[in-house]
């Protein structure tokens, strides 16, 4: 995503994204807490708002680290590992977010924070995964050494994306199925949620691609003093 | 394909030479799950229940110990160099290793189910089912545990991290491992055990090919 091998500051697109994305968080917010009340859940709705699209781009994230680590193992340029970095990062902090969300609403839907269901024990899984890329990154001091093996971690934790998404399909679990379906292309949904639902997925990607560039900045200039 | 074959059979008879390497495993083995059966019994009921579950974390943790012994001797001997310098693509190393390491857990996979048999009541009457589950999670195991074990052998901290990362990524395979055992353990029929082989086999595959595609981008330079 960066062109320059060594910027001096974010370029003006990074800073876009950035501002975009904290401006119209409160307006989704708004949004968010002004949508009508779902008919069987009430207010708690509301939390599905920032919970689906936090899964969503939990899962987008690591896609994009699965594909820089792909591009890492074949041209072996240090910026692909940086990009597979700065987003497997952001995409843990969504990851995470989705799942503290899940367990504020699971609460008093469910009467449980937690439970041993196919959805949350995969995502749980997909979790630990990246935390273990995280580990072993700092584990290895040799920096050609440590891109390689954290992009193999990259692309094979992967495989756990696909099967957190289907879960809730394969193993017809306690958690709603997909409000939308990719694999259909249904929407089970009102359409003035599905509004506010979309406004604030809209939001988390450019908080994302912000925050990733950003991120990505960070490193390269990590890097050169690394080296230095 | 006859390197494979060379690779592995070198590396198991210098195994069987060696011997401290399966008896330590097979002690552990043994002790392990000594302990587990003495934590969870006396009664037939629970140790009944637990015993899928406990064969399977036995089987992982097996199988992580064993996995470093993959590549820790050519490490020590300095050996992976020349192996890794021999003409031709590297895919027959990590096809070698693993071969290497089907070998030896099949096995000690055997014993395992015969310890957890008579200590948990596990009926081994559908021994040839309980085999071909044996035979898959093993395979989707082993395939994870010794690209891992291939990519981490010049690391000093290997024994540590190696279980981090491989039991997040391999919780899938352990998991249907053991509802396809519990399902063979409630005397449920084949067609319907038979979803869990299947989702079995396709992670082996899925594992399999990607390690196999990944480990000579890996271990290269």
């Amino acid at each position: 995503m960066l062109k320059t091998e060594s910027p001096e500051r974010p370029d003006a697109l990074t800073w876009a994204f950035l501002a975009l994305g904290v401006l119209l968080l409160p307006v989704g917010l708004y949004l968010a807490l002004a949508a009508p009340p779902d008919v069987n859940q009430g207010y708690l709705v509301r939390i599905m708002y920032l919970h689906v699209p936090g899964a969503w781009l939990g899962y987008l994230a690591f896609f994009v680290t699965f594909l820089y680590s792909l591009l890492y193992l074949f041209r072996q340029n240090p910026r692909y590992d940086r990009l597979a970095r700065a987003s497997a990062e952001i995409g843990l902090v969504f990851m995470g977010l989705s799942l503290v969300t899940g367990m504020l609403w699971a609460r008093p839907t469910w009467g449980v924070y937690w439970t041993w269901e196919p959805r949350l024990t995969t995502t749980a899984i997909l979790f630990a995964v990246y935390v273990g890329y995280f580990l072993l990154r700092g584990a290895i001091e040799d920096p050609e050494l440590r891109a390689k093996a954290a992009a193999a971690v990259g692309v094979l934790g992967f495989i756990n994306v696909p099967i957190s998404y289907m879960s809730v399909k394969w193993w017809r679990s306690l958690h709603q199925t997909q409000s939308i379906d990719l694999t259909t292309g249904k929407v089970h949904m009102a359409p003035e949620m599905l509004q506010v639902l979309l406004f604030h997925l809209v939001v988390f990607t450019l908080l994302y691609l912000g925050l990733v560039r950003f991120r990505g900045f960070l490193a390269a200039l990590e890097d050169r003093r690394e080296e230095a | 394909m006859r390197r494979v074959w060379l690779l592995a059979f070198r590396d198991l008879r210098l195994e069987m030479r060696d011997r401290f390497g399966l008896l330590s495993v097979s002690a552990f083995l043994g002790i392990m799950l000594f302990v587990m059966a003495l934590a969870l019994g006396p009664e037939e009921g629970p140790l009944r229940r637990a015993a899928p579950g406990v064969l399977w974390v036995a089987l992982a943790f097996m199988s992580t110990l064993l996995s470093t012994r993959a590549f820790a001797l050519e490490v020590e001997d300095g050996t992976l160099e020349d192996l890794l310098l021999a003409p031709g693509g590297k895919e027959w190393i990590y096809l070698g290793k693993l071969l290497f390491q089907m070998l030896l857990l099949l096995p000690m996979g055997v014993l395992a189910l015969l310890v957890v048999g008579g200590l948990f009541y596990l009926p081994l009457e559908r021994g040839f089912a309980l085999f071909l589950t044996l035979g898959l999670g093993m395979l989707g195991y082993a395939s994870v545990a010794t690209f891992y074990a291939g990519l981490l052998s010049r690391l000093r901290g290997r024994e540590v991290l190696l279980p981090l990362l491989l039991f997040s990524l391999v919780v899938p395979v352990v998991l249907s491992a053991v509802r396809a055992t519990v399902g063979l353990l409630e005397g449920l029929p084949g067609d319907e055990v038979a979803g869990w082989w299947r989702l079995l086999l396709v992670f082996d595959v899925v594992y399999l090919t990607t390690s196999t595609l990944l480990f000579p981008l890996v271990m290269e330079g």
